[in-house]
This record gives structure tokens, sequence and C-alpha cells, in this order.
């Protein structure tokens, strides 16, 4: 019995195996239950795009800014209509944009600039509910809110052109579209309608079967007042409409909020107009507004605005639509001609003030997005790349395996015992971390590596702890008092050389981007699980083995020979010391 | 040969690597040399991460081939830089561009799988901006930077500056190595690579905290004695840790080499290759620097502390008395017996350095009998 006490092994195990009975627990009752971890887009087949965004000055945009652009940028996904659509920030530049499947190369085409603009409202109508799923998810108040102040006139609208990209693999043309609808007639047909209500007759049925096979981007070129007036065009089709398809500020155009189809005037006032917005409580009224300022220019014209608005008679008429992108994020009633600070109220809560504010900041400074990369993967070649990273980790482990054994006999069971121990622990760690209520974090090849490398890592413990071990039991002592000996030391090291190890893979995780953050991840994680195992399962059982006689064969443990050389050595010392004495 | 590996596994010290340092410093030096050379007149052979351009890949199908893969994508508009083979699971074709825009990106792909008749979803493809480059080399960087800053503050808090100073030393010398090998050979540097590298750091440093840790460990007790001068302990830390350091250098070679051996002979390209290649080259790297720098360069900053060299001038007069009295009595083996006396003084003062110091310390002397060759390590003589 060693003097400290004979390790409770027992102990240590039962912890482990708790560890692993609530991992496993978590694994198969909670969640998704899903069995496997969340594989990358690499492995599956998928379509990845990294933007950067950029402000006209060329600094990096604000983190507040960067997340309306991100916005921005899901809404159009979402448009898209594609499943399981992704869009992360990274970094204080970069949007990734991530959709699984194939035939998915709209999704490349999605970082035009999102303009913002203020536009008369002409008409309204109620979006009829689409089949298709709701796509754009539009903050702010629901009660119309609405727009004080006094009077000043004079201004004009100033055109920037909107990025329109779709310059190459052209967009439908107007002719196109209009073929398509059954020629010049149906087109003269649809622009005579000046009321949703108007096609509901039966003698249309041809004409709506045709437009209700219109793509949105065939929608953007018809005429503003059919795509208000037809209402086979749903609210879900115009929000997937092109970006840019309707920032040219010298057009009429159609937008929607979350229930409202909107025909709006051309756009008298841009976002650029913006010099600031802000939110904050009125206490006198008892309630959230929104306060926004324009440069001296913009303000004119923004004067001019309200006042046209303000004198109309007709309640649509009086009200202002700003719209962001493709959506109407506000339309406010304007209650008198603003020569100053505009105010916007109505039922706003903190959150929705602040949205409204922010994306209002965010038209004021409109972000460009550059591409940096766009990658699709076809599920085949995702197929290929996850065999040949499973391939890579298991002809690695085998490796490691042979080696361990030959080396180490008995204490490469140990080590490779250790090492699946380590893969179970893992694994469910993985497939808890792909579950969407926690990180969800996705396993990348980039990962499978980082995991293949992080075996050297693991097995290295047991090397510093068997090695440590080994150097005891040369000196002479018993298995059972070298294995306490050589632990405590080991520990030390193992503790030191994981903490580098960890250090390099946090420093990797929050600097890199893209695939090398998986790397990182994985390369970190283990690094952590390492020393649950080494703790929990190696330094115990080995005691355990210890105490057992055939520890010390050297046939089965490989210690038994540096035993037997020690032995033969203190022989030698003996002798040596007689000759002193002597 | 049996011997050297005899002498590895039972770590007893009879490696001089510490009193050899200025050969390893020499060597050092020249590879260095050789590797800014070639940065400069080489350079480097950057992949389109970093250059910007398009990459395709079209599955062998349909009887198509690599030349006839290669020629459909020129005639789709895109000027053809290099095209591969890629083998595995999926044999498919890999077809570099230059840089394409976004939308003739797009064009190319839909042109290939018009005159193929692959469907344009079987066909992959990566178009980088050449931009993106710099920005993941100036996160590399930065990430870089950041390392080294955490790394040094760590070192310097668990063991002492000169340790850090001694880690820093071997880490350059990985570092640059390593892309030297890419200078050289011209291998791909893709971002893989360069995290890759990032990744050798830890490795490095791992393997050298652990020497670190048994060379702290053998000096605690030294300055009591006058048996041994810092640059002794040391070498012998780094026999002790021997066998350890080729383990596992061995063990993490190991999954590496699976990676390779599937990222380059069975995929042929691609993340796998990318990351196995330079670990491959910068854990080899990283395993020489550890045996061969790190500690040789805190050995040679730790004996110009005035108690250190005064410990060296100690062991010096030291052992030429002993060969003195040596000579007169014959009796060699009292040597063995005045050692082992000595470290147990310094045991007293650290009980676990000095006894574990005492065995390896004993265990050469019938070796060295036998050479009739006094003082331990041979270099320290060499020096003064």
């Amino acid at each position: 019995m060693a003097p400290s006490g004979q390790l409770r092994v027992g102990r240590y195990i039962a912890v482990l195996l708790a560890i692993l009975v609530a991992l496993y627990a978590l694994v198969f009752f909670t969640g998704d239950r899903k069995l496997a971890p969340r594989l990358g887009l690499d492995l599956i087949g998928g379509t990845t795009v990294t933007l950067s965004a950029k402000t006209s000055t060329g600094q990096p945009p604000s983190a507040e800014s960067l997340e309306t652009a991100r916005q921005i940028i899901e809404n159009r996904v979402n448009g898209l209509g594609v499943a399981e659509a992704e869009v992360v920030t990274e970094g204080n530049t970069n949007i990734v944009v991530s959709v699984p499947g194939q035939d998915n190369e709209d999704v490349k085409r999605i970082g035009a600039a999102a303009q913002m603009r203020f536009r008369q409202v002409v008409k309204t109508a109620p979006d009829v509910p689409a089949a298709e799923p709701a796509a754009t998810p539009t903050p702010s108040g629901s009660a119309t809110p609405s727009a004080s102040g006094s009077a000043t006139p004079s201004a004009s609208g100033s055109a920037t052109p909107s990025g329109s990209r779709a310059d190459a693999l052209t967009p439908p043309t107007l002719a196109e579209v209009t073929a398509k609808l059954g020629g010049r007639s149906a087109l003269a047909t649809l622009t005579t309608l000046t009321d949703p209500a108007q096609l509901a007759d039966g003698r249309a049925a041809p004409l709506v079967a045709a437009l209700e096979k219109l793509t949105p981007a065939e929608i953007a070129v018809l005429p503003a007042a059919v795509q208000f007036n037809v209402p086979q065009i749903t609210c879900a089709k115009l929000n997937a409409r092109p970006p840019g398809s309707i920032s040219a500020p010298d057009q009429q155009v159609t937008a929607c909020d979350d229930t409202t189809k909107y025909l709006l005037d051309k756009a008298a006032v841009l976002g650029t107009d913006v010099s600031s917005a802000n939110y904050q409580f009125d206490a006198s009224r008892a309630q959230w507004i929104v306060t926004l300022n324009f440069k001296g220019n913009g303000q004119d014209k923004w004067t001019n605005l309200t006042r046209k608005a303000f004198n109309e008679q007709d309640q649509d008429r009086k009200r202002v639509a700003i719209v962001l992108d493709n959506d109407v994020v506000s339309a406010p009633e304007i209650q008198g001609v603003i020569t100053g600070q505009a105010e916007i109220t109505g039922g706003f809560n903190e959150q929705s003030a602040k949205d409204l504010a922010t994306k209002l900041k965010y038209g004021a400074l409109p972000l460009t997005f550059e591409q940096q990369t766009a990658q699709t993967i076809s599920p085949t070649l995702g197929l290929a790349q996850l065999e040949a990273g499973l391939l890579a980790g298991a002809v690695g482990l085998a490796l490691v395996l042979v080696y361990v054994l030959f080396y180490y006999r008995l204490l490469g069971i140990v080590t490779i015992a250790s090492l699946l121990l380590s893969g179970l622990v893992v694994y469910a760690v993985l497939i808890l971390l792909g579950r969407p209520n926690t990180i969800g974090f996705t396993l990348t090849l980039a990962g499978i590596a980082g995991f293949i490398v992080s075996v050297g890592i693991t097995a290295d413990s047991f090397v510093v702890f068997f090695e440590r071990l080994k150097d005891e039991i040369r000196e002479g002592r018993s298995a059972r008092s070298a294995v306490p000996r050589a632990w405590v030391r080991a520990r030390r090291t193992i503790i030191s050389a994981d903490t580098v190890s960890f250090l390099a893979a946090a420093v990797l995780y929050v600097i890199a981007a893209g695939a090398v953050k998986g790397f990182a991840f994985t390369l970190g994680m283990s690094t952590v699980l390492d020393l649950v195992v080494v703790f929990l399962f190696t330094h115990p059982v080995v005691a355990l083995l210890s105490r057992s006689k055939a520890f010390m064969s050297p046939r089965i443990s490989g210690l038994g020979r540096v035993a037997a050389q020690a032995a033969a050595d203190t022989e030698a010392a003996a002798r040596r010391a007689t000759t002193k004495e002597a | 040969m049996a011997s050297v590996l005899r002498r590895m596994y039972d770590g007893n010290g009879a490696f001089d690597f510490v009193g050899r340092r200025r050969t390893w410093y020499v060597i050092a030096l020249v590879c260095l040399l050789i590797a800014l050379a070639s940065f400069l007149i080489r350079g480097f052979n950057f992949g389109i991460e970093f250059s910007g351009g398009n990459s395709f890949v079209i599955p062998a199908k349909n009887g198509v081939t690599l030349s006839e893969a290669s020629k459909v994508v020129a005639d789709a508009g895109a000027e053809v830089v290099s095209a591969q083979e890629i083998r595995g699971t999926e044999h498919s074709f890999l077809v570099r561009t230059a840089g394409l825009s976004e939308d003739a990106s797009t064009r190319v792909k839909f042109a290939v799988a018009d005159t193929t008749g692959i469907p344009a979803g079987e066909i992959s493809d990566n178009r980088v901006s050449p931009s993106w480059g710099s920005q993941i080399t100036n996160k590399a960087l930065l990430g870089l930077v950041v390392f080294l800053v955490l790394v040094t503050a760590y070192l310097a808090f668990r063991y002492e500056w000169k340790m850090a100073v001694g880690a820093m030393a071997a880490l350059l010398h990985d570092l640059l190595i390593t892309a030297g090998v890419y200078s050289i050979v011209g291998f791909e540097v893709t971002p893989s690579t360069v995290i890759g590298l990032l990744t050798i750091l830890g490795f490095s440093l791992y393997d050298t905290v652990v020497v670190f840790d048994k060379v702290s460990e053998n000096t605690k007790g030294i300055l009591g004695g006058s048996r041994y001068t810092y640059s002794e302990a040391a070498n012998l830390a780094i026999n002790q840790t021997l066998m350890r350091s080729i383990n596992t250098s061995l063990i993490a070679l190991l999954p590496v080499a699976g990676l390779l051996f599937i990222g380059a002979g069975l995929l042929g390209a691609g993340t796998l290759k990318d990351l196995g290649l330079v670990l491959f080259v910068g854990m080899a790297a990283g395993a020489y620097s550890s045996i061969f720098l790190a500690t040789p360069v805190v050995s040679g900053l730790k004996e110009r502390e005035p108690r250190y060299a005064a410990l060296r001038s100690r062991v010096l007069a030291k052992r030429t008395s002993d060969a003195g009295r040596r000579g007169a009595a014959v009796a060699a083996p009292a040597r063995v017996g005045g050692g082992t006396a000595v470290l147990d003084e310094a045991a007293g003062e650290d009980g676990v350095a000095g006894s574990r110091g005492a065995r390896p310390a004993g265990r050469p002397q019938p070796r060295k009998r036998a050479g009739g060759n006094p003082g331990r390590p041979s270099g320290s003589k060499r020096r003064r």
C-alpha cells in the first residue's frame, strides 16, 4: 500500500462514466435526437459565399451596420426560397452565406448594395396570403407612425444609379416576359388595370395562370403599376426580386411591409440624405420615438416631400414610405410640413424603435459588398471529401495504434482504450455542439483534419506519462510506487503542454476565417478532452494495472526490460560501492 | 546502430547536445540563410486563395478526359492556368483558371455543363477575389503576433524569460525552415498551409515545453553543489526526454502521415494534402529545434549569469582536483561515490530533482571508465 493511500480508481472511472452517460443521455433524449454531427457544406455539398462589406469611405462598417447588412442579405437569401440557409457575420467586415444543396447559383448574386429611399405612397392594398413560405420578417411598430413639424420649401431628387449587377447572365427583359404572358395584348390588359379587384373575373384565367408562373426576376421588369395591381404577384414574390430591383429613384415602384402592398412614387429623398437617426423615450407622451435629421440639401428635399404629402387629401398619399432594399421599413403618415428634425411615433417599443433607427442609420451610409469567395461543392464531391477525411483518420489512427502496441505493449492497449474513449466523448460533444440550440457547430473537412492532428496530442500525453513511469522503474521502484510518482510529475508537464496547444488553437480560432475556424475548434476541443481522459481514465487504469504482477512482465509491458536493466545496474553499482569500501 | 538506439532508450545523457551548440547554431543559420535566399529569389507559389482566381471540379463522367475538361473550360471563355486529376472515391478533374467575374464564373459552369452533358449541380466551383488573399494574410500575421506574445508571456511566467527566448528562437527556426522548404520545392501555398503553419507553432512549443520542464527540474538544485554546470544538467534533461521527444514527434507525425497519404496520394489536392504537407515538414523542423536549438539557447543565456558562471568554475576546479586524485589513487570508481554524495546534498534542497538526477548521473560511469574520459559531457572542456 502506498503511503498516501491507494488511488481510488473506481471513483475516477465512475466520474468518467457519469460524464459519458450524461453526454449520451443528452444526445439521445434532447434536441432533435440526431445521432450524427452537423456536417459542413464541403462534406454534404452546397454553396458558400463570403461577402466583405465596405463603406463608401473605405472604413470598416460599424458592428450595428454590419448586422443590418446581414439581415438584409438574409432577407434576400430567404427570398430565393432556399432551405436551411445560414447568414452569419465573420470578423468586422465579412458576411458568410451558406446554403446546402445543389443549384443555388442565385445565391452568388445577392451582393448588390442595399439602398434606402423615401417615397410617397400612391396606393396600398392588403397582401394576398402567400402559399410560399413567408419571406421577410419586417420589424418595427404595427401602428401607423406619424411625423410632425413645420414648414419650409425647395428641393429635387438626385438619382444615384443602383448597383444592378445582373449585367451578365442576362436578366429577363420586358419583351421576354410579355411574350410569356401571351403577347402585347396581355400586357396591355394588365396595364389598364387600376385596381387589384379587376382581375378577379373569369375571363382573365389564362393570363392569371401565366402570371403565377413568373419568377421574381421576371416580375421585377414589369411596370410598377402592374406589379401592384395583380394580386397573384404576392409580397413573397416581390420580396424575392433581385436586389436593387426597386432602387432607381426616378421610377415608381411596388414594395411590401408585413401586411401591405404599396405602390410608391419616385424617390424624392435618398437614404444618403439622412445625416443621423436616433431613438429615445419621450417621457411627456410616454412613448418611444425615432428621430431623423437630414443633411443640408437633403433637408430641403425632405421638406418638399412632406409638404407635398401633407397637402394631399387621400389618406394613402399622406404617407411616406421608407424603403430599404426591397422592403418597406416604415410608412408614417405626414402630419405637417417638416423643416427640422423629424419624429416618427406610433406603437414602438424599445426594440422596434431601435431597429428602425438602426436601419435609417444604415441607409444613411449604405454598405457595398464585394464577393470575396464563392464556392459550390457538389454533393458527390462532398461525400468523396468526407470519405477521404475519414479514411485519412483511419490510416493515421491505425499507424499510431501499431506504433504504441509495438513500443509500449500493455500500456499501448491502455493508450488505445484511452483514444477510443476520447473518441466517444468527442463524438458526443460534436453532436451536441452541432445542435441548433447550442452553438450549431458544423464539422468541416478542416475540422476532421483537426481531429486527426489532435490524435498526436492526445497520444503524446500518454507518452509523457509512460516515459516518466519508465524513469521511475529504472530507478528501481516497484510498479506500485512508481505510478503515483510518475503521475505527479507527468501531470505538470501534460498540463503545461496542453495549455500551449490550447492557446495555439484558441488564437487560431479567434483570428481565422472560414474553414480554418473548424480546424482550430476541433484541435482546441480535443486538447481539453485529452486532459479529461488522461486524468479520469489513463492514470487510474495504469494505477490499477500496476497492482497486478503481469504489469512488470517484460513480454507484456515493455517496462519489464527497463526494470531488469535497472536491477542489473543496481547490482553493478553495489559491486562498485563494495570495491570502494574495500 | 543498436547501441545508439539503446543509448536513446536509456536516456542516460550520452549525447552531447548542449556542448556542441555552436555546431547546431551554424547548421540552423545556414538553413535559414538558404531559406531567406529562396524567399527573395524564388518567392512562393501562391494558390488561388491568395492571388485570386477560379477553379472548377468536373466529374470524370460521360467520357470526359483531363484534356477535354481543360478544353471545355477554355472554350467557355476562361483562361486555364492548370488542370489536374483528382482520384479517390470520386474521380474528377480540377481545372484552375485566371480570375473571372461573379457572373462569368457561373456562365462558364453552365457552358461546361451544356458541352459535357454533366448536370451543373455536379460541377463544383470556387471563386476567390484578388483581395481575399490579403485579408487572410493579415489575419494570419495578426494571429502569429498574438500567439507569440501570449506564449512568450506564458513561458516567462511559467518558467523564466530566458526559456521564453529559447522557445521563440526554436519557433522562428521552424517557421522559416518550413516556409523555406515551401519556397524551394515550390509547393502551393493555400490558406490551409498558413493554418498548418500556425498549428506547427503549437506543436513545436509543446515539444519544447516538455524538455524545459525537465531542464528546470534538473537544474533546480545544482547551485548547491559543484558536480554539474548548468549546460550539463540541461543536456542531461534533453537526453532524458529524448526518447519522449522522438516518440512524440513520431506519434504526431503518424496521423499527419495518414492525412498526407490520403490527401496527396489518393486525392492529389485539397485541404487534407495542404495541411498534411505543411504539418509534416513543420513537425520535422520542430522536432529538430526543440532538441538542438531551444535548450542550447537557454543554456547559453544561463551560463552568462554570474552564479552559473561561478558554478562552472567550481565544477571545473573540482574536476581538475578529482583527476589529480584519481591519477594518484588509480581507483576510478571513487568518482561515482563522490558524485552521488554531491547530488544528495542537492536533494536536501529539492529532494525530487536531486534524487532523479542521481540515477542517470551514475549510470554512464562504466562507459566513461572504459573510455577513460574524465568529466561528463565532453563539450564542456572544449569550450574553455
